[in-house]
């Protein structure tokens, strides 16, 4: 089984999906639970058996699809990919489980099984063409669950979302196709899989356009500002588990497919665009975090602050560097585990009050303790307090910035002071104080089914906040093939000085560890 | 004066004018098809100057081909017209819109 | 002797949680007790390894476990008990100790009792971190963590709109001053590859003046926030909306001198940039004036305190700025004893005053509360610097510090702020215990607080008293890692009038705060006395104006700003553009669907127009190729040839 346990990852849940037209709408949510809990205990057991010492792929597997093309069914993971595919695997488990949506349960249930199979797909799949395919795939069960359970708005934010994020891929597309061709002029072979594309060195010009190419697609997806408008209105509009899903994972297709596709196939482009991305991620890091100050809804503050913070993960990514690089992925996985916690939370609030304006708040302190602890736990985590997992993330992403840019790291920086900012007000503003309104008064704790989601988040916050290695010690041993691979194919000067080469440095944790 | 290529040429490119304004003006089905007539002649018209000019038979056959699809269009075509004819007694084209978008 | 360094870091960390247990439910007693309790066990552990240091000279370093291991950054959960962190140890975990005694008798009515001392003892724990840990990593962890206590503790009474805000403005300041530190660590660890105290010091001398410079001024910008030295200062006078033990342990003794703390940790970089160490020094002089002559005029007790923490805070920076770190330290100690024991008075003051803190409306108080009345006596004959006490070792030293490194606009200004210090500090004595009952004027009746809270605050008492006894023992311990340059004025003649000069002068300050506000005459201000009206006293007491600049000049165009970027720039701009061109493509189809009239006589003109177009684009991109290589060479690429 563990030779196609991938396989299994990606389709079980489709199956299950498919099979949960025939079950009773009564039963629906325990079946629901069910599948996404084996999910999960595979998605486990993956990383039991996980090699943690090798940095290259594993548990490959490949099915020609069409030969003469080169396309083909290749999938696999490393550390880069491995945690996402658990996230996803745990996101859609606690999603399901303390579901609070009424309304067309069984059709949510089922929606939510496609979409974990597009997701786990597209972290998984290392051929292009299956890797576009999941990709497009994954705004499909999104759209539905936009524009049925959403709010008032719901059309018009799940229609934008698919088509500007089909837009940037769309361009993507080209570039896939694009580089494949090329890649069929140097070798004579056609090929889609990513690692063949890997090893293909290019020259600088026709790296710059293709990253150009790929950065469309990607960056939408991030969101990147400017692209980033889309976000808050889909956010805004989502039920909790769409906001849930799409904060935690869907946006960090975006900035697992820089790492994927952008840094080790166009390392010449990565570093000629360092510092224009940098400048973007810092705008979007400040500009959003200022924005998100703004606003009177917290369902879209969060969703700001969720911009923010992806601008220090391209930031992250964008230092070129194994701290950088480790960091950001880790700051892909800390995001998800507190943005999607944050949704949860306002979602408990929605819940119990039908409305998301702050002014409708005030002194829940008193009333919701336990909710207001949670609640602060995850304000505290988002704005980076050390030991909680977002500070191992931000701490190594703007470390490793810092080697290419002292200024710009300084002004990224700012993301912790206008982070605190409106974290901090929003909390205030909700929690602290009197309760004023009468409707706030008897409003009852957060109950069990909302525990079975939040506690475990709460756990995993600190816990990867104070021991992040068993994820971070894969992550950096596949980052740092990345990086030596980047080092070695660069063909510019620069790129080769900007990229460090992991082999000459001496590296500390593995004499530490042996001492 | 003899009469050359050019001759031929200009008199196609009148009557191909007059035929492009046939189609654009004409309202009558009927006169549509004259138009449509004219048009295909001129081209006819051009092809057997070019062709003799040329000393090559191709243009010839060309105009041939023409030809015959031309009779088979307005065979088809008149066989329609009569039909809209019989339906709603009138072949004026202002009347056929059902296509609107 | 690991064990006891766990047992002192931990003891702190369990009282928490049990507290935390406790924190939903009403108030429990043992929810105080207990943390108290191992507190006090965490205070004996230190004490132990105190002995340890002291009897071995040599230190203890463990590391618990990676934390953040990638590339080549290696950063271990490592705690090192040395001469300097046993010093802070020691402070830390005795006034913690009595504060949260006292803290037990001052919170009793309070309904969030529990959730107190669940924050409390996480603060302890916050501290222990940070003066124990042996890298700059683990000191942020702790920096933050005092940060984040002291946020929840200041806004501890939540349903107060000020001290919310008063918690959030904390937490926002340091924030600032964190990226600094922030920036400083990421300088350290590109420049010697490590962030371990011991190998990043060791690396520091071989880099250039340039880099240790930026370190220095980053580091140090981070310890500005932490212990409010200017500009950004306003947020410890607002703290005192915290509960006063809070006030007592964090915003007097133990937090606000981790910017103390880590310039000492530092020296050895610190020692390479004198010039940095003299611009720490001038500002640290003119904190201390700055703070003195707020606190002049202000008719809060507890901010008066405050800025006098400010303020000798400030002679900390300069003695730490000065090189003499040791200095440093050791009025960081003695000033946690006797300023600990002056809030904790003052605590005593507002609970039997109803909360009341405007020292006016108080007066005559030492009749009914002589126990509280000599502690407060005690206190700021100490914070005064009178010969014995605790003051006179630590404060005076600092003086001399100044003088000796001919430094004499630091030494004047230090010396002149002595004497405020002692004025205002009379100031308050006076207006609170002598002088006519005030109070009954507002119909309050004064009460002495629980005997055990008395007794808690003891030690600090005592400690206050006889600190200066234990100089030469600190000095020998301490030095094996400072800087062990002893401050000794030459001359005997320079030294004696220097002393007794400066004991003169602060005890004439002394004397001219009593004679002025033992009077009779004194009444509750209502504004209108021509003193009142003048501007030096609106100047101070509106603290410069610098709170309504940053209201006025920075929170509120920040606010506007956003609002602005938010609902122009968002969705004025970048969202009204995405939706343009979606709009774009959809006029485009609703203005051309006119087209399909499914009219054939338009549809054939419209197709005569279009084939007339592209024969004419034909023509002018032949035209066009044939004169230019540019599209001749576009046209190629396209296919057509």
């Amino acid at each position: 089984m563990l030779d196609n346990i991938l396989s299994i990852l990606i389709f079980f849940p489709a199956l299950a999906a498919i099979l949960g037209f025939v079950v009773d709408k009564n039963s629906i949510r325990t079946y629901g639970v069910a599948v996404a809990t084996i999910e999960f205990a595979l998605s486990l057991l993956l990383w039991f058996f996980f090699d943690n010492s090798a940095s290259g792929m594993q548990f490959m597997e490949h099915i020609a699809l069409v030969p003469v093309f080169g396309i083909n069914y290749i999938v696999g993971v490393d550390g880069i990919s491995l945690f996402i595919i658990i996230l996803a695997a745990f996101f859609t488990m606690i999603g399901i489980a303390s579901l609070t949506d009424t309304k067309n349960v069984k059709n949510m249930i089922i929606t939510l099984l496609f979409l974990q199979m597009t997701m786990v797909g597209v972290f998984a799949s290392l051929d292009a063409i299956v890797f576009y395919v999941f990709w497009e795939l994954s705004l499909v069960p999104m759209l539905y669950i936009i524009g049925a359970w959403g709010g008032p708005l719901r059309i018009y934010a799940s229609v934008k979302f698919f088509l500007y994020t089909f837009a940037g891929s769309l361009v993507m597309l080209v570039g896939i196709l694009v580089m494949a061709y090329l890649y069929y002029q140097t070798t004579g072979q056609w090929s889609f899989a990513i690692l063949d594309w890997h090893r293909l060195v290019l020259p600088e010009n026709y790296q710059l356009w293709l990253f150009v190419a790929f950065f469309f697609g990607f960056a939408i997806k991030v969101p990147m500002f400017p692209f980033h408008t889309w976000l808050p209105y889909a956010h805004g509009q989502a039920p909790t588990i769409g906001s849930v899903i799409l904060a935690a994972i869907l946006l960090k297709m975006g900035t697992y497919a820089f790492v994927r596709f952008s840094l080790p196939m166009f390392p010449d482009a990565s570093v000629y665009f360092m510092f224009p991305i940098a400048i973007l991620a810092i705008i979007m890091i400040i500009y959003t975090a200022m924005v998100a100050y703004a606003q009177k809804d917290i369902k879209q503050l969060v969703a700001y602050s969720s911009v923010s913070h992806m601008g220090v993960i391209i930031l992250g990514t964008f230092a070129l560097n194994i701290e950088g690089i480790s960091g950001s992925i880790f700051l892909m996985i800390a995001h998800g585990v507190v943005s999607g916690a944050l949704f949860f939370l306002v979602g408990v609030i929605y819940d119990r009050r039908n409305t998301k304006l702050m002014s409708e708040f005030g002194g829940l302190a008193h009333v919701m303790p336990r909710f207001a602890t949670i609640f602060g736990i995850m304000i505290m985590a988002s704005v980076g307090m050390p030991l909680t997992i977002n500070f191992v993330g931000e701490f190594l992403s703007l470390l490793g910035f810092y080697q290419q840019s002292h200024i710009l790291t300084i002004i990224a920086g700012i993301a912790i002071i206008v982070g605190a900012i409106y974290m901090l007000s929003a909390y205030k503003k909700m929690f602290f104080g009197k309760v004023t309104k009468e409707e706030n008064k008897n409003l009852p704790d957060v109950n069990k089914r909302e525990l079975i989601a939040l506690v475990p988040l709460v756990i995993i916050t600190i816990w990867l906040g104070i021991y992040p290695k068993p994820v971070l010690g894969p992550i950096s041993n596949s980052v740092e093939s990345l990086v030596s691979l980047m080092h070695e194919k660069a063909v510019t000067k620069e790129a080769k000085a900007r990229i460090p080469n992991p082999s000459t440095l001496i590296i500390r944790t593995t004499a530490q560890e042996a001492y | 004066m003899e009469i050359g290529l050019n001759h031929y040429l200009v008199l196609s490119t009148i009557l191909f004018s007059i035929g492009l304004i046939g189609v654009m003006r004409r309202k009558n089905l009927l006169m549509l098809f004259f138009a449509t007539e004219i048009l295909l002649n001129s081209v006819n018209i051009s092809f057997a100057a070019i062709s003799h000019y040329n000393g090559d038979l191709t243009g010839q056959m060309f105009a041939f081909f023409v030809i015959a699809i031309a009779a088979s269009e307005v065979a088809v075509g008149l066989g329609l017209l009569i039909l809209w004819h019989k339906r709603h007694n009138n072949i004026d084209l202002d009347s056929m819109s059902t296509m609107r978008g | 002797m690991e064990m006891f360094l766990y047992i002192a870091l931990f003891a702190p960390l369990v009282g928490s949680m049990f507290a935390a247990l406790f924190s939903a439910k009403p108030k429990t007693l043992i929810a105080g007790i207990i943390p108290s309790a191992l507190l006090f066990v965490s205070f004996i552990a230190s004490s132990i390894l105190l002995v340890y240091v002291l009897q071995t000279g040599s230190s203890i370093h463990v590391e618990m476990m990676t934390w953040m291991a990638t590339g080549e950054l290696y950063i271990p959960f490592g705690f090192v008990v040395d001469q300097v962190s046993v010093t802070m140890m020691m402070v830390v975990t005795l006034v913690s100790t009595v504060v949260h005694v006292y803290a037990i008798g001052y919170m009793s009515h309070d309904k969030s009792f529990n959730r107190f001392f669940a924050w409390l003892s996480a603060f302890v724990f916050s501290m222990m971190i940070l003066v124990m840990s042996d890298n700059f990593a683990g000191l942020f962890i702790g920096w933050e963590g005092v940060g984040l206590c002291s946020w929840g503790l200041i806004g501890f009474w939540y349903h107060k709109e000020s001290a919310t805000w008063a918690a959030n403005e904390a937490f926002i300041m340091n924030r600032i001053a964190d990226l600094g530190m922030l920036i400083g660590i990421f300088l350290i660890y590109w420049n010697t590859g490590t962030l371990q105290y011991d190998e990043a010091f060791a690396a520091m001398p071989a880099l250039e003046t340039d880099v240790l410079t930026w370190m220095g001024i980053f580091l140090f910008i981070g310890a500005m926030g932490k212990s409010a030295q200017f500009p950004l200062h306003t947020w410890l006078a607002d703290a005192m909306e915290g509960p006063t033990p809070v006030s007592a342990l964090i915003h007097a003794a133990t937090m606000v001198t981790a910017g103390v703390y880590l310039i000492v940790r530092a020296s050895p970089l610190y020692d390479l940039i004198p010039n940095v160490g003299l611009f720490i020094a001038s500002l640290g002089a003119f904190v201390a004036l700055f703070a003195a002559s707020m606190a002049l005029v202000n008719r809060d007790m507890k901010r008066i305190i405050a800025y006098s923490t400010l303020s000798q805070l400030g002679y900390m920076f300069a003695a730490a700025g000065l090189g003499a770190y040791w200095v440093a330290l050791f009025h960081l100690m003695a000033h946690a004893f006797f300023k600990a024991l002056l809030f904790l008075g003052a605590g005593n003051v507002m609970h039997a005053m109803k909360d009341e803190l405007d020292p006016f409306k108080m007066g005559g108080l030492k009749k009914v509360m002589k126990g509280t009345f000599i502690m407060m006596t005690v206190a700021s004959v100490a914070l005064a610097g009178i010969f014995p006490l605790a003051g006179f070792f630590s404060k005076d030293l600092i003086l001399e510090v100044a003088f000796i490194d001919n430094h004499y606009i630091i030494y004047s200004v230090l010396l002149f702020t002595a004497a405020l210090t002692a004025f205002y500090s009379f100031r308050l004595v006076a207006l609170i215990f002598h002088g006519e009952e005030r109070y009954k004027l507002f119909g309050i009746d004064p009460h002495e607080a629980y005997k055990f809270m008395l007794v808690a605050m003891s030690p600090l008492l005592l400690l206050a008293v006889i600190a200066g006894v234990f100089k030469m023992t600190y000095f020998e311990m301490v030095t094996q890692v400072l800087p062990a340059t002893e401050y000794h004025i030459d001359s005997p003649i320079v030294y004696w009038i220097i002393t007794i000069g400066t004991q003169l002068l602060v005890g004439a300050a002394i004397f001219y705060a009593y004679k002025k506000y033992t009077s009779r005459d004194i009444k509750v201000p209502d504004g209108t006395s021509a003193m009142e009206k003048s501007f030096g006293y609106k100047l101070l007491s509106n603290q410069y104006y610098i709170p309504y600049i940053y209201e006025e000049f920075v929170a509120k165009p920040y606010g506007k700003i956003s609002a602005f970027f938010w609902s122009e720039i968002d969705q004025k701009i970048i969202d009204a553009s995405v939706d343009g061109i979606a709009k774009a493509f959809y006029n485009t189809g609703e203005n051309t669907r006119e087209m399909h009239s499914g009219n054939l006589s338009t549809m054939l003109k419209w197709m005569v127009a279009g084939t007339v177009g592209m024969l004419s684009l034909a023509v002018v991109f032949g035209l066009a190729a044939r004169h230019s290589d540019g599209v001749a060479s576009i046209l190629s690429a396209i296919g057509v040839k």
